[in-house]
Order: structure tokens, then sequence, then C-alpha cells
């Protein structure tokens, strides 16, 4: 089998497949792959060849081939390292909550409490929410005469976070915890639920805590699922836009924005097509990179837990 | 030690579970409070007087209603017409996504032909691709293809994601291979077994695939804002920064806060009457590792 020429391989392939199967298969497959290849796989590569023009986007045959160049402006710009710089900040204020508070929410309404459905629809419900009403919602809750500055306002004068530079991230951060903790909440509600009650008796009989029995048999019964909540957490809020670009706009002086407002900006403000490609190739390049960490880190954790 | 413990806790009255519980009760309804009053505060702002809604302190019991900001809202901006919009694009993309992804789903998994395997692995490899990297060059592909401001030019990019396939093949795969041999000798055609044996038997996984696209794509922000041009064009989270941006100057709080919960209502509508099968289109993502 494993040493065989092209023309025994041939022979092999046909005697496995019969032909109308194979004309079926492609035929059932083709729809989708037409728009999968035109609409995913080819703008990745045409998205590329862009980010080594200089594009013009209103006279096509202005464009230029400048190599490199764009992705070298781009590491000299100030602003580019303050999106960046902020993205993560944002990445850092988001995800530990987005975890940690969606898994006391699941755990919380797995107990038997009165009233858990209800709670269950309220932690779902933002996750229908389209993210113009959270932002306009958010931006309005975070005003002077708010709903934020009515509770501070008997310990602090109340001010507008969203026009001042150290409060303004922390601001977006919090709706962005509200409105997206729903997802994480679910899955690991479900994930809870699949855990089997008789290791929680096993280990009553043994007399464990339920501290204990949380960092021996919850935690780690949950690993996967919770490792798939830290990754789509970390990818969306490192992807983030909506938000900062309703509730501040970017400001105040850039202090909220994003690595993909600042895409947007080149691109569809400035119309530096080649440039803003460019952000967005680096942008995937550290979002690869922020997933391989993140796998290998929660691997190896697993190692010295286990 | 725990006997102890247990003893002096009797002596004193207090049951510990007990406490434990009363501070589980506490703490998950101070957070279903913190949940709900950014609800409240939209509701109760938008029906909030303009005399009174400048107040220094938020009023969470109205002590005055008006209807003038939806008056307002509904005569200056085409809502209606929004909201038409997005069922549009969002019904589109998901009877899209519904056919294209059963029928590859159906092919990579009840069908025999050389590739498939190559196939499915890229298809999965794409989970990798974030959605913004592909903002410009989709931009300029829909732009040459003269689709910039058209229904079909924002269909057909966000119709391609991987997660669908993904979620089919994992039930389509399982499906018992002696109802489908127990057709062939009925003499199904195989377009006959996918559309009248899967299909069918698929259901609870295609609505759950069906309710997550709807969702997904009616929320959809940053595409639909730079490939949809014109107001009539706008769907509904378009049109709603238009509403704020318009008004932006006089900052009319109350208008705001209607045009938000107005766009809220249909899907909050629709969660609260189909939220078992949501909780299930959500649930199925989890199993995506």
């Amino acid at each position: 089998m494993s040493i065989s020429t092209p023309q025994q391989r041939i022979r092999a392939v046909r005697e496995e497949y019969s032909l109308r199967e194979t004309l079926e298969g492609y035929g059932f497959s083709v729809p989708y792959l037409l728009v999968f290849a035109a609409f995913l796989v080819y703008p990745l590569a045409y998205g590329f060849w862009m980010s080594l023009h200089d594009w013009n986007a209103l006279f096509p045959d202005r464009t230029e081939f400048v190599g490199l160049a764009n992705y070298q402006t781009l590491l000299a710009d100030p602003q580019f390292w303050n999106a960046l710089g902020n993205t993560v900040y944002f990445v850092v204020l988001t995800v530990p909550f987005l975890v940690v508070l969606s898994l006391l929410l699941a755990l919380g309404v797995n107990r038997s409490i009165k009233g858990r459905r209800v709670l269950r629809t309220l932690f779902f419900s933002p996750y229908v929410l389209t993210v113009s009403v959270v932002g306009l919602l958010w931006q309005d809750v975070f005003e002077t005469n708010g709903l934020i500055a009515y509770f501070t306002g008997f310990v602090a004068e109340p001010v507008n976070w969203l026009i001042d530079p150290l409060l303004a991230m922390p601001a977006v951060a919090i709706a962005t915890i509200w409105w997206t903790i729903a997802f994480n909440f679910i899955i690991l509600l479900a994930a809870r639920q699949n855990v089997g009650e008789q290791l929680y008796e096993a280990a009553r009989l043994d007399g464990a805590t339920s501290w204990r029995a949380m960092v021996d048999i919850t935690i780690p019964q949950m690993r996967n699922p919770m490792m798939f909540v830290v990754i789509t957490s970390f990818l969306s809020s490192f992807q983030v836009f909506g938000q900062p670009y309703i509730m501040t706009d970017g400001g105040p002086a850039g202090a909220t924005e994003t690595i993909v407002m600042y895409l947007y900006r080149t691109g569809f403000s400035a119309r530096e097509f080649g440039y803003a490609a460019a952000v967005g190739y680096v942008l995937f390049l550290v979002m690869v990179a922020v997933s391989l960490v993140n796998y290998f880190v929660l691997q190896d954790d697993g190692g010295t837990s286990a | 030690m725990s006997t102890v413990r247990s003893t002096l806790n009797e002596t004193i009255g207090i049951d510990e579970t007990r406490l434990r519980k009363f501070g589980v009760y506490v703490a998950m309804y101070g957070a279903g409070i913190l949940f709900f009053l950014p609800y409240w505060y939209m509701a109760t702002q938008s029906i909030l007087p303009r005399n009174l809604i400048f107040d220094r302190n938020p009023h969470l019991i109205p002590p005055a209603v008006t209807t003038t900001w939806y008056e307002q809202l509904f005569a200056a901006a085409p809502m209606v017409q929004w909201i038409i919009n997005t069922i549009i694009l969002a019904g589109g993309v998901t009877v899209v996504v519904l056919v294209i992804d059963s029928m590859i789903a159906f092919a990579l998994t009840r069908l025999k032909w050389p590739g498939r395997r190559l196939v499915f692995v890229t298809i999965l490899a794409s989970f990798m691709i974030p959605a913004v990297v592909n903002l410009i060059p989709i931009y300029t592909i829909i732009s040459s293809l003269g689709l910039l401001n058209t229904y079909i030019g924002v269909i057909l990019p966000l119709s391609g994601g991987a997660l669908g396939v993904f979620l089919l093949v994992q039930f389509f795969k399982d499906f018992p291979k002696e109802l489908e041999e127990a057709a062939q000798l009925d003499g199904f055609s195989t377009v006959q077994i996918y559309a009248k044996l899967i299909l069918p038997m698929m259901k609870p996984a295609m609505t759950a695939l069906a309710l997550f696209t709807f969702i997904s794509t009616w929320n959809q922000f940053v595409l639909p804002l730079v490939l949809l041009q014109s107001e009539s064009m706008y769907t509904l989270p378009i049109g709603l920064v238009t509403v704020r941006d318009a008004y932006a100057t006089t900052s009319q709080p109350g208008l705001v806060m209607a045009s938000a919960l107005t766009a809220s209502i249909p899907l909050l509508v629709l969660f609260l009457a189909l939220q078992k099968h949501l909780i299930r289109a959500v649930e199925l993502q989890g199993t995506v590792e």
C-alpha cells in the first residue's frame, strides 16, 4: 500500500470510490465551497496581496507595489502601538471576569435555589442584544447624571466615565462584560450539569469540603469547556470594535482606540486600504500567537495540577 | 474538628449550610439585580419627560411619564424600515447557511468521495481566521463585483462560516446507516435521502443552527456598516447609531433610549419564546473543540 506508483494509486482510488457517488459528493459540496473560497479563503490571500501595495481605491492603476513598506510604517507608528496597548489592556480588563464571573454565575444557578430559572433567563438575555443597543444604553449609564453616578455619588463626585482618560476603558469593559458573559455562562452551566453527581457524593463521603470538591472535581471535570471559554473570550476581546466605536469613538485622546478601530479608521476614513490590510494581517498573527500561548499555558497547567 | 464546629454552631443556633445557602442567595440575587438594572434604566429613561431627564440623579421610579420620545423617534427615523431590512438580511443569511451547510455536511458524512477529509480539515482550519482580518479585502471584492449597498453583497460574506458545517457534521455522522440503506432499498435517490430522510430527522440541529445564525446576523455591526451606504438600506444596529449621531448636538437621552428599547424588543420577544432552543444552540457551540 505505502509503496505504490501513481498508476496503482489511481487504480486504488477507482476501486474505492464509485464515480456516481464522487460526483454527488462534489455536487453537494460545491455551493458551500464556492462561498467559502470566494469570501473566506480568497480574501485572506487577497488581503496579504493588498498589504504589499500602496493601494489606490479610486484609481486602481495608480496602485503601487511597495513590498513590506506598510508593515514598516505600521511598526513605527505610535498610534498603532497605542491601539495595540489599549486592546491588550481591554483584554486584561475583560477576560478574567468573563471567565470567573460566568463560572460563578453558572455554579450558582446550578444550585437548587428558588427562582433559578428567572436568574438564568436574566443572565442569558443580553446575548440577543445588538452591540448598538449595548453601546447606547451604557453610554447613558455612565453619564454624569446616569445610573453609575447615582450609586457612586455617595462616595465620590459624579463624573462622566467615558470622557475620563482613566475610567473610559474600564467603562467599556464593564459594558462588554454585562453583554457577553451570557455565552460563557450558558456553556459553563451546561458543562457543570454534565458532571456526574456521584463524584460529589463520593467526595462528601470522604469528608471533602465544598471548596475541595470545587477544586478537585468541578474545575478538572469542566476543563475542556473552560478552555473553550478562555480562548473564545480572548479572541472576541481582541477584536473589540462596536462598543468603543459607539460609546467613545476611541476617545478621550485615543485612550480607548482599539486595534480594529485603528484598522477601520486607516481603511475607511483615511482610505489607506493597503495599510489597513497590513493592520489586519498583524492582528491575525497576534491572535494566532495568543491562541497558541493560551493552548500551551492551559495544557501546562493541567500537567502540574494532575 | 468538624464535630466541634458543628456543635458550636448548634449551640449558637446557626446552621452552617443554611448560612452558606443564605450567602448564595444574596450573591445570586445581587447579580440578578445588577443584570436587570440596565434594562430598567433603559425603559424608565425612555418615558421620562424632558424636564426630568436631565436631573442630577436619575429617576428610577418615574414621577411622570410621556410617550413623546417614541413619537419623535418614529417620526424622525425609519425604524420600521430598518427592522424589515434586518429581517431580510438575517433571514437571507439563515436560509443560505441552512441550505449550503446541510448539503456539504451531507456530502461529508454520508457520501464517499476522494478529498473529503482534506475539505473538512480545511474548513475546520478556517476557525483560526478572525472575521475582521478579511474586512478590507471583502470590501474591495464586494465593491469590484458592484455589490456595494446591496443585501446580496452582505449575505454572501456572512454565509461562509465554518461553525454551521461543523455542527451539522457532528449530527449527520451519527445518523443510523440502516435507515439510509432501507431507504435505498425502497428506491430513494441520493437527493431524496438528503431531502426526505436526513433533513426531517435533523430538525433539532437545523433549528438550533437557524436560531444562532439569525441572531448573530441580526446583530452584525461592522460588515453592514461598511457595505451598506444609504439610510434606506441600513440595518437596525447601524440605523440606531445614526439616530444617536443626528441628535448628538442636542443630546436627547430619552429619544436614544426609546430607539434602543424599540430595537431590543423583537429579539427579546424571540428570546423569551424560544429560550430553550437558543440555550441548546449555544451549548452546541461548546462542543466545538
